[in-house]
């Protein structure tokens, strides 16, 4: 399950979110399509939730190696 | 006579005595006057003149002590040097060894500023038109900015709080002093070589204009003009404008905002996905509720509520249609019996006409065949019939 989450972005997730919203307010989807959606759009609901709460800000620092990467330098 | 006491010396004589009397006297002087001719050379060393109305002097310094000089020269651009003089012999000319340098006043570094401002914003280089859009999920920010000091704390901690979803990468630069605005291109030239920054954010605390002036340089400007990378600049306080600012992407009046410009805010995304699920939610209620009147109408519905009185219905129908069957049936079978019955009687009367034709005869008495001889009576009439007629007795 964690494999499969990872494969859509959160942005995705949230943008997919918003489609099945507009897709169940316009009306055009019968029951049993609306049901599908609406259980997927719970689903995307509780995971966006989820990796918010869950997420750990990351800090990097350009490493020395990097620091290394010449452009034109003239030192 | 004179020429006894005439001491002649050699060029090398008189030029090591005017380069000890020269050198000597002005072992530590400072000159104000107007910067001429600035030549920055490929080997690090500053060749330029200092002019007034009057005189001009030429002037050197030195790699590693024109470091300490906050801002980059200019042609006539007023500055107060310090020094001393020194005689090239193999030349016969002297010149200030200048050892620092500093604007004549604020005014020449706004002058310069505006003069910059004014150049770059003929080039286009601030209009927006260039200015490229910063993307609202960033997956990846990278910050130029000193590894020290309350800018990066502060822009860590809007991330950690806004959205914590995102990478910082912190690339630890210079952003004060001479070397800075060359640093800060180097750093913003190898960013731009990493294929997954979503946004640069350039930034410093606030300081003096000198402090500042970094982000004033050309240098710099170009460099972020150039970004492939969207930049956001964080410099100084609000109040602070620097070049940067006007060439950037975005200009933030703080780090801080920076970063707040730079991220989405983790509870607007929370209510987005809270109000989106909410919805959904009475959608769907709302959807299986009208599926539900709707069936409790047909549930209602005469058919559904009275299900016998259907049943009573067809039944009656049907024994409506079975009477009328079963009387065409009577009629039928009752046609077909008579038929019967009168082709019945023509085979008898047939069989008959037979038996008379071959001679016999028939008695008949009261209209009635007489069979047997105890139903004849001898008294009454009666009637023989032949086969070609009748005999009344």
């Amino acid at each position: 399950m964690s494999k499969k989450k990872s494969l859509i972005s959160f942005e995705d997730k949230l943008k997919r979110l918003e489609a099945i919203t507009e897709k169940l307010e316009s009306g055009e989807v019968d029951l049993e399509q609306s049901i599908v959606l609406f259980e997927e759009g719970v689903k995307l609901s509780k995971e966006c939730i989820s990796i918010l709460n869950k997420a750990e800000l990351k800090i990097t620092t350009l490493q020395k190696e990097l620091n290394n990467i010449s452009i034109n330098d003239e030192d | 006579m004179s020429e006894v006491n005439e001491q002649i010396f050699s060029v090398s004589e008189i030029t090591k005595s005017i380069k000890f009397i020269l050198e000597s006297s002005f072992e530590k002087i400072s000159i104000e006057g107007e910067i001429s001719n600035f030549k920055a050379h490929s080997s690090g060393h500053w060749y330029f003149s200092l002019k007034d109305e009057g005189a001009v002097i030429n002037c050197t310094m030195w790699k590693g002590v024109n470091n300490f000089v906050f801002f980059t020269p200019e042609d006539g651009m007023k500055v107060i040097v310090t020094g001393r003089l020194t005689v090239y012999a193999p030349r016969g000319s002297y010149q200030i060894d200048v050892r620092t340098m500093k604007p004549a006043g604020v005014g020449e570094l706004q002058a310069a500023f505006e003069r910059l401002k004014k150049k770059l914003y003929e080039e286009g280089l601030f209009d927006e038109q260039h200015k490229k859009p910063i993307p609202y999920f960033p997956k990846k920010i990278a910050l130029i900015t000193s590894s020290e000091g309350a800018a990066v704390r502060d822009m860590i901690s809007v991330a950690e709080r806004r959205y914590p979803l995102v990478e910082l990468l912190i690339v630890p630069t210079k952003v004060q002093g001479s070397d800075a605005a060359k640093e800060i291109v180097k750093n913003l030239d190898k960013i731009n070589l990493l294929q997954d920054i979503d946004i640069v954010i350039l930034a410093r605390g606030g300081g003096s204009i000198e402090d500042l002036w970094p982000f004033n340089e050309e240098i710099v400007a170009r460099a972020i003009f150039n970004s492939k990378i969207p930049v956001i600049t964080g410099i100084g306080h609000e109040v602070d404008f620097t070049i940067a600012d006007f060439v950037s992407d975005l200009r933030a009046p703080t780090p801080s905002v920076a970063m707040e410009l730079a991220t989405p805010d983790q509870e607007e995304l929370k209510n987005f996905v809270t109000e989106n699920s909410s919805t959904i939610s009475e959608l769907i209620d709302n959807l299986i509720n009208e599926y539900k009147s709707e069936i409790e109408d047909y549930l209602n519905s005469y058919t559904f509520k009275y299900p016998l009185e259907n049943v009573r219905r067809f039944s009656q129908q049907l024994d409506t249609i079975n009477l009328r069957v079963n009387n065409l049936v009577e009629k039928k079978v009752l046609s077909y019996n008579s038929k019967l019955s009168l082709i019945s009687k023509t085979l008898e009367g047939y069989d008959l006409q037979k038996s008379l034709k071959k001679g016999f005869a028939l008695i008949k008495q009261n209209s009635k065949f007489v069979t047997r001889k105890n139903n004849f009576n001898k008294s009454e009439p009666h009637t023989i019939q032949f086969y070609d007629g009748e005999v009344k007795i």
